[in-house]
């Protein structure tokens, strides 16, 4: 019986999900401002340690190139874009500048109606900005299998929100690693630390865009 | 030479005695020859099971293609016709209405013409599935009709195609296995899996190939064959022996317990036999004695005494063999539902021969220490003098030592364990030895004590009467009943943690990812009986500050500290939970250091105990509690449970989510999803009726079994009861003459035999209350790793059940005596 709870949990546990980390330390550094990595598995680092998880690859490489911020790791697996809105007020007592938002992939893993998706977002992005937040929304495209009409459906949430909101859009967050064997964990969704290697490639220019229009240097 | 005159002689002198004795001997045969017979079918039907929960004898998995060599390997073992093959293809997919608004998430299975090669897929139509899932056609859950509003015959779009709905499918054989699911099923033609456009690259399917073996002997040689064939780890071979139903544990315990009350029943009824033949050769020590007198050797005593009781276990062994035919009549009915149909139970001749064997090693080995006995009848005791013979000697060693080897055997051959078979082992010396000190300790008691009734004094004399048997009685009575409360106690205890686990209204519809604003508008659509359990995420970072390795963790086999885990917070205790460690949930003493109360199971991933530090990081904040308590789960059904649990106020703060338990009528969780659907997009549902059901049914069955077999053990008690106050008949007769002809009316010696029987009876139960106790809570705790009640009241009865017994058989066997005439007792025995 316990071999059968083992593994209802840990079904459980895959779809729904985990707590954020803080990728270098929750105190914030005297220069130049805060990141949060605001997100589900995927920022969380799934299966990996948490230094190999992007928000604090991402902080290492803006360390290297000059800038002097802290990425916070506030990524909680098998969280959906309901729980990302509920935890808004959480998230903002990190104090953050920026917010680099991923958020949605479960809604999808679980065929959850994209409306839902597309209202929540859009709701967490204007909350974010109404406290002088920038927002980097990054782009997520749905697993081909749940078929064209939803991915379709799906896929088009990010830009309308980015075009409404007027965000920072990285078109695709999971771009040159989504499916590819060697980048991702034996579950083919979760990047590994090579994966995230090339997510942070992907994403750092569109922080760098953040930061300059937050006025840092 | 055999005197067949005597030995008739001494079956029709002690006509009693000897039919207890058969049935002692019938009851070890007819608990061997059935329990051999249904091991075996089980055995069998388990493997098939086994087979049919995986559909293959061999699984082939992976979230990619399988990597060229093992595609090559599996043609090569399809062409030299070793193996045959099929795959199938396992995702999840939004369908959509291809008339009006509507999709659905379903889990979809793409499957070849082989699939499945054990077991059935059972459709609506009564049909086979490979006759009914052609090429554009769908075979579905009725759920995704009725939350779609289709019917069989509309068509719905799957991918990039419109496939029309056929059939309905009813029951899968792997469904068991893979129950936990966010849609329906939908079953989809290999064919037309290109048209659907939904595997390749992006997508995230389990590749599926099962193998059946042509010879079941290559199994394991062609499993490992495939396993070398890649070193990639997303690539797993299972056989369905190891792939661990997890229906298998329950099995393997109800086996254990079996074979458990199998031995026992052996066991006592070879009590029975030995007591039985000590009475009869008791009331013979006088016809020994003149034989002996008259130059008669010891060896043709015992050969003579010996052939007695080769007959009686041979009209023994028949009377079992016929009662075990009998039974097999009623066997299916008891075993109906829980062995496929397809399984005929049968004796199996294999069982036979064992039970003949093994019952002719039991007479012959309980029946060693009284023949042998015989040799130490001396002539002199014709004038009823003979000196109590030391009750150790090295004769008795020897015997008492082969018994043990035998039994070691025994239990070695059916419990396949060393070190179960050892423990067991120890435990029955245990049993005996403890018994015999306690009798030896409560007799020294009594003995001292002086009543104040003249009946109560008297019955305590005839405890201490010369050559008395109380000893012995008190030690086979305890050790027996013993036995027999011990097998009542686990009885009821698996009863608790596997039966009554599954009640009729267990929950069987688990709400995930419930928003805590949304929770009392949810309450209002699931009704009053559903139960909330707010969740947080976290993650385990260090233990006593060591910190733990995600990898290193997730190496090992079981569960690990690796993974995300549910916290939860409260104050309380859940109806099936126990404190094991640390008294209450939470420390009022601790002041405002964080505390967490651990679920047991954990203590298996990492080593912690009551006081040690847990550092978590609940959504960014590391925390450190400090343990203030371990927990226990007292049933393993269907109801959530968490391994840490905090106080309110500790995490109160923290985001959570809100997880439901409730019980939803089966024809009412379509609807149910729907209104979940409309009204809170976001929450899952999750249904598992079909496997509460499906596991409800198999539980109620097998404490049908248990209490069937233990029914056997309690039919060698009574006999043992029986027997052993049959031992103290002689004794009796000359008593009662005695107290007759010194003018005692027949109610004062019935009541010194009430007394004296009650002292046995309840002396004998409260040492085998006792040791049943602590016997049966080792066997719980270490044999079936589950937890233990002690049941108090139902103990209590046990013991008065059992004295009463003894009083009424002991009356039974008195009364009549008393009707007799003195003086017939007297002349009788000068006439010897």
């Amino acid at each position: 019986m316990r071999n059968l709870f083992t593994i209802f949990t840990l079904a459980l546990c895959t779809v729904t999900g985990a707590g954020p980390a803080l990728a270098a330390g929750a105190a914030k550094p005297a220069s130049h401002g805060t990141i949060v990595a605001f997100g589900d598995s995927l920022t969380a680092g799934y299966g990996i340690r948490e230094s190999e998880a992007y928000p604090a690859q991402l902080q290492r490489k803006l360390h290297q190139a000059g800038y002097q911020w802290t990425v916070i790791n506030a990524g909680i697996s098998g969280e959906t874009s309901t729980g990302a809105l509920a935890r808004v007020d959480w998230v903002m007592k990190l104090k953050p500048d920026i917010v680099i938002l991923e958020t949605g992939a479960n809604d999808g893993l679980r065929g959850q109606d994209p409306d839902l998706a597309y209202r929540n977002i859009d709701k967490i992005v204007s909350t974010l900005q109404s406290k002088g937040v920038v927002v980097v929304l990054a782009g997520m495209r749905m697993l081909r299998n749940l078929g064209p009409a939803y991915t379709g459906k799906f896929a088009a949430i990010y830009p309308r929100v980015a075009k409404e909101r007027k965000v920072i859009l990285i078109p695709f967050f999971l771009d040159k690693v989504a499916g590819k064997e060697g980048l991702n964990l034996s579950d083919g969704v979760h990047p590994t630390a090579k994966g995230y290697a090339i997510v942070t490639e992907t994403v750092y220019p569109y922080v760098v865009k953040a930061i300059k229009q937050k006025g840092g240097a | 030479m055999v005197n067949l005159r005597f030995i008739v002689r001494q079956m029709t002198g002690a006509k009693r005695q000897c039919a207890v004795f058969i049935l002692c001997v019938a009851l070890s045969m007819i608990t061997l020859v059935s329990l051999g017979s249904f091991r075996e079918s089980v055995e069998s039907s388990l493997l098939r099971d086994a087979q049919s929960l995986h559909a293959a004898d061999i699984i082939v998995r992976s979230h990619a293609p399988l990597p060229s060599a093992t595609e090559q390997e599996i043609a090569t073992l399809v062409q030299h016709g070793q193996t045959k093959s099929a795959r199938y293809w396992d995702f999840y997919s939004v369908v959509q209405k291809v008339k009006g608004e509507g999709s659905l998430l379903c889990d979809l299975k793409v499957v070849e013409p082989g699939y499945p090669f054990y077991g059935r897929v059972l459709l609506r139509s009564g049909k086979p599935l490979a006759e009914v899932l052609k090429p554009g056609t769908l075979v579905v859950e009725q759920q995704l009709l009725d939350r779609l509003r289709l019917q069989p015959g509309d068509s719905l779009k799957v991918g990039n195609a419109t496939l029309v709905v056929r059939d309905v499918v009813l029951q899968e054989p792997d469904r068991p296995v893979n129950f936990f699911s966010l849609g329906p099923r939908v079953f989809v033609a290999a064919a037309d899996r290109e048209a659907l456009g939904l595997i390749g690259l992006g997508s995230r399917v389990e590749h599926v190939t099962l193998l059946k073996v042509a010879h079941q002997k290559d199994l394991d040689t062609i499993a490992s064959r495939l396993a070398a064939t890649t070193d990639e780890t997303r690539v797993r071979v299972a056989t369905y022996k190891n792939a661990g139903s997890r229906v298998k544990r329950f099995f393997d315990n109800l086996l254990f317990f079996l074979n458990l009350s199998g031995i026992f029943t052996l066991l006592l009824s070879g009590f029975g036999i030995q007591s039985t033949l000590f009475a009869l050769l008791k009331e013979q020590e006088r016809t020994i004695a003149v034989l002996k007198a008259l130059g008669a050797k010891s060896r043709f005593i015992i050969g003579h005494f010996l052939a007695v009781t080769l007959v009686l276990g041979a009209i023994g062994t028949l009377v079992g063999l016929t009662g075990s035919f009998l039974l097999q009549g009623f066997l299916p009915s008891l075993f109906s539902g829980l062995i496929p149909a397809q399984v005929t139970l049968q004796i199996s001749f294999n069982a036979i021969w064992q039970g003949m064997l093994i019952g002719l090693l039991v007479v012959l080995l309980f029946t060693a220490l009284p023949l042998y006995r015989l040799k130490e009848v001396k002539p002199r005791a014709i004038f009823g003098k003979e000196d109590a013979a030391g009750m150790w000697s090295r004769s008795t060693w020897i015997i008492a030592g082969l018994g043990a080897l035998f039994f070691l055997s025994m239990v070695l051959i059916r419990l396949r364990d060393l070190k179960t078979g050892l423990y067991f082992m120890l435990a029955l010396l245990g049993l005996i030895l403890v018994s015999y000190l306690l009798a030896a300790l409560v007799l020294r008691l009594l003995r001292k004590s002086t009543p104040g009734s003249l009946a109560l004094r008297q019955a305590l004399k005839g405890l201490f009467r010369p050559h008395n048997a109380s000893l012995s009685i008190i030690v086979t009575l305890s050790a027996a009943l013993g036995v027999i409360f011990s097998l009542t106690l686990v009885e009821k205890n698996l009863d608790a943690s596997f039966i009554t686990s599954f009640p009729p209204g267990a929950p069987n519809v688990f709400l995930i990812d419930i928003q805590p604003d949304q929770k009392e508008g949810l309450a209002r659509l699931l009704g009053p009986g559903a139960r909330y359990y707010p969740i947080v995420k976290g993650t385990v970072s260090a233990v006593n500050e060591k910190p733990i390795d995600p990898e290193q963790e997730r190496k090992s086999r079981g569960d690990n500290l690796g993974r995300e885990m549910n916290l939860t917070y409260r104050n309380e205790l859940l109806a099936d939970e126990r404190i094991v460690s640390g008294g209450t949930l939470f420390r009022k003493d601790w002041g405002d250091a964080l505390q967490v109360s651990v679920l047991d199971t954990v203590l298996k991933m990492h080593d912690m105990k009551v006081g040690d530090s847990i550092t978590f990081k609940i959504q960014g904040v590391p925390m450190t509690a400090r343990i203030a308590s371990i927990r226990t789960r007292t049933s393993s059904g269907f109801t959530p449970f968490f391994y840490f649990v905090f106080p309110p106020d500790a995490l109160a703060g923290a985001p959570h989510t809100i997880f439901a338990a409730v019980r939803v009528d089966k024809e009412r969780i379509s609807a149910l999803q729907n209104q979940v659907v409309d009204q809170f997009p976001n929450v899952s549902v999750i249904d598992l009726t079909e496997t509460v059901v499906i596991f409800g049914r198999i539980m109620g069955k097998l404490s049908t079994i248990v209490r069937f077999f233990t029914s056997f053990s309690i039919v060698a008690g009574v006999l043992i009861v029986v027997s052993s106050v049959f031992a103290t008949r002689y004794a009796r007769i000359q008593e009662a003459v005695y107290f007759t002809i010194l003018g005692a009316r027949r109610s004062f010696v019935l009541a010194v035999f009430t007394a004296e029987n009650l002292l046995l009876g309840l002396v004998s139960g409260a040492i085998a209350l006792l040791m049943s106790q602590v016997a049966s809570l080792l066997i719980c705790r270490k044999g079936l790793d589950m937890e233990y009640r002690p049941y108090p009241a139902d103990s209590l009865l046990l013991v008065a059940g059992t004295t009463l017994l003894v009083v009424a058989v002991g009356l039974a066997v008195t009364l009549p005596l008393l009707r007799q005439k003195p003086v017939t007792f007297l002349r009788e025995q000068s006439d010897e």
